[in-house]
């Protein structure tokens, strides 16, 4: 019975896993698709491994706040007059009304056309429930600000630090009279950029819950390990750039701004694939999140949520990301990246790299947010560096558009679920939790 | 609804260095043109002059299309007046060119030999003027690459800046030719004095037309 209880709700988890997968991940790997700088196939399998990895390298601590960050655990359990187990029911219920919620709102929004996105969708279902089972006090209405503050602050971060990258660039090779020796010169810090923001997310507070032994590795240490990583990263692909480059530097500009966007094609790819881990590590939790909360409640029979998110619940998210990216998301990659042509690497990396750390860095801080948003902020912040020849104003609208929508339809959504389910499930969920308190 | 897909729209400068070259097409016939006309060629007048008028209107499609895709919704790079005013100003260079062309096919008129050598160096000039705001316009996609910065700004900055000069030298020239022209006034005719007036306008037109483009392309480049 438990059994089937967590399979039905691991099943709607990896029905919004593969709709991340089909729909979201193709924004993460934009830049180098558009730019020409990789096929689709290859980008699908990269994006695939990538996000794969961020979910289940990163993304506990975003799992962890939808989990039992946004609804507290205990305001459920501290209802008056609750039967043995019954807390524990509500709270399984709740997650799985959210959850179901939520993926309903996700495929109903994509069938009108309206923007959305899967972790405004599920942070409002969440708070749904908790209001709708416990009263307002439920919600952690602190971290709720935190959050939604985050879902404005991260595509105006993105947008800063997009224009900011730009602008380096643009400075530092781009603008000089001979880009080719430049490029050889400055360039390799992008891969060091790279992989020193990706390498210190894995392993800043990180790797406790994989590798046992590894606790010595936080703090500075982590900081030093991925500055050494990122230096690995840099000392390569200055061999691999300036071998490219050999003998170009005195060809007329026009052919050397071209040789310089090729040396930066496989530089966006990384920088995209940063992209892709970045967004696994965020929204792997929109899917899995509540599954997390009612595997806990189900296997131990208590409230509590103080154990670490369980592997295998990570891994099955990425799972459902990289199925729906093989099945659909290919389709949507292919459309996308023919309608961003003008991205060229140049300014492809900037904008991935500004993304790819402004959502790193929330994750870490434990906050969902959506990796598109934070992307076209970053294009935009690279339009005013005047890098893009025509930026559309009207999607700042449609984002907004998309956070009025949002958040009400999924709460509201998760209301009526919730109720119908503790009308019909209240009695059997709170036997299973019963049964499983008294096993534990 | 993918936002990333509607984000971009398709950029005006690649259709505007057509448009510049399509121009530049219409210029470098001006010698020709003088030529034909001083050697008093008419059917190879009238040949290049159906070339020009094809290439102007070929222009003036280019320039129509980049209008179109460009609605209010998108930011540019630079101010949507000035690369308007760009474009406009621009189109005004091979409107000239024809003008010139047009008044040497309405009439075959014949060249005084002491006008000859002076009327080919003004041609010349004015083909200085248009080649030099030519070759900086078509630094256009490289401007757009670097971001209207850095040194391939301050490279086209320096080509542009020349113009003046350059104008103001054809404009001197005019002024020769012309009092050139009424010194000799008693062995010609008015009609014909008439069309050496018109020719030389239309000529001193382009090289107008030509500064105050390069005028334009300063203030896209270095207002944002």
């Amino acid at each position: 019975m438990s059994l089937l209880m967590i399979g039905m709700t691991a099943l709607v988890g990896l029905y919004m896993a593969w709709n991340i997968g089909a729909n979201d991940v193709a924004n993460s790997m934009a830049a180098a698709v558009g730019s020409n700088s990789i096929s689709v196939k290859r980008a699908v399998i990269l994006a695939g491994i990538c996000e794969f990895a961020g979910a289940v390298l990163v993304g506990a601590c975003v799992t962890d706040t939808v989990r039992k960050g946004i609804v507290d655990p205990s305001a459920i359990s501290s209802i008056p007059g609750l039967a043995e187990g019954e807390a524990g029911a509500l709270l399984a219920i709740g997650m799985g009304s959210a959850l179901l919620a939520a993926a309903m709102w996700l495929n109903l929004a994509t069938w009108m056309g309206m923007p959305v996105s899967t972790s405004h969708a599920v942070v409002g279902a969440v708070a749904g429930f908790g209001i709708a089972a416990a009263g307002w006090s439920s919600v952690h209405w602190g971290k709720m600000a935190q959050i939604i503050a985050s879902w404005f602050i991260s595509p105006v971060a993105g947008g800063i630090l997009g224009f900011t990258l730009f602008t380096l660039i643009s400075k530092a090779i781009l603008g000089r009279e001979r880009p080719v020796p430049a490029a050889a010169r400055y360039a390799p810090l992008v891969a060091f950029t790279v992989a020193a923001v990706v390498s210190l997310s894995i392993l800043y507070k990180g790797l406790k819950h994989i590798l046992a032994g590894a606790e010595w590795l936080t703090g500075e240490r982590a900081f030093l390990a991925a500055t050494g990583i990122g230096l690995v990263a840099m000392l390569v692909s200055k061999k691999l750039i300036a071998r490219r480059l050999a003998g170009k530097e005195r060809l007329p500009l026009d052919e050397q701004l071209e040789s310089v966007e090729g040396v930066f094609a496989p530089l966006v790819v990384i920088s995209s694939c940063a992209v892709a881990f970045a967004h696994g590590a965020n929204d792997v939790a929109n899917a899995v999140g509540p599954l997390a909360a009612v595997v806990d409640i189900i296997g131990s029979g208590a409230v509590k949520m103080e154990v670490h998110v369980p592997f295998w619940v990570l891994a099955l998210g990425g799972t459902g990301i990289v199925i729906g990216l093989a099945t659909y998301g290919y389709k949507v990659m292919h459309t996308v990246g023919t309608k961003i042509t003008q991205l060229t690497p140049s300014r492809g990396v900037a904008a991935s790299i500004a993304a790819a750390s402004t959502v790193l860095v929330c994750t870490k801080l434990k906050l969902p947010v959506s990796t598109t948003h934070t992307l076209v902020g970053a294009v935009v912040g690279i339009g005013l560096a005047r890098g893009l020849a025509a930026v559309n104003r009207g999607v700042t609208r449609e984002i907004f558009k998309s956070w009025v929508f949002t958040v009400p339809a999924a709460t509201i959504l998760t209301v009526i679920f919730f109720l119908l389910g503790k009308w019909l499930l209240l009695e059997t969920v709170r036997c299973v939790v019963v049964a499983a308190a008294a096993g534990a | 609804m993918s936002l990333i897909g509607e984000l971009l729209g398709k950029s005006p400068f690649g259709p505007l260095l057509e448009h510049t070259r399509k121009v530049h097409e219409c210029v470098k016939l001006i010698k020709p043109l003088a030529k034909a006309a001083v050697d008093e060629q008419f059917d190879e007048l009238h040949r290049l002059q159906d070339v020009v008028s094809k290439l102007e209107h070929e222009a003036d499609q280019v320039k129509h299309e980049i209008r179109e895709q460009l609605p209010r919704k998108y930011f540019l790079p630079v101010a949507r007046e000035e690369l308007d005013g760009f474009l406009r100003c621009q189109d005004g260079i091979a409107d000239s060119v024809e003008d010139f062309a047009v008044v040497l096919i309405l009439r075959n008129t014949k060249f005084h030999p002491e006008l000859k050598a002076d009327f080919l160096e003004f041609a010349d000039q004015i083909l200085q003027v248009g080649d030099t705001l030519m070759a900086a316009a078509e630094e256009i996609q490289n401007l757009a690459e670097t971001s209207f910065g850095g040194a391939e700004a301050e490279s086209v900055l320096q080509r542009v800046a020349g113009l003046g000069q350059e104008e103001w030298k054809a404009d001197r020239m005019q002024r020769k030719l012309c009092q050139k022209i009424y010194s000799l006034e008693e062995e010609l005719d008015p009609v014909t004095i008439n069309f050496y007036e018109k020719m030389l306008m239309a000529l001193s037109e382009v090289a107008n037309s030509a500064e105050n483009t390069g005028d334009l392309l300063r203030e896209m480049i270095i207002r944002g």
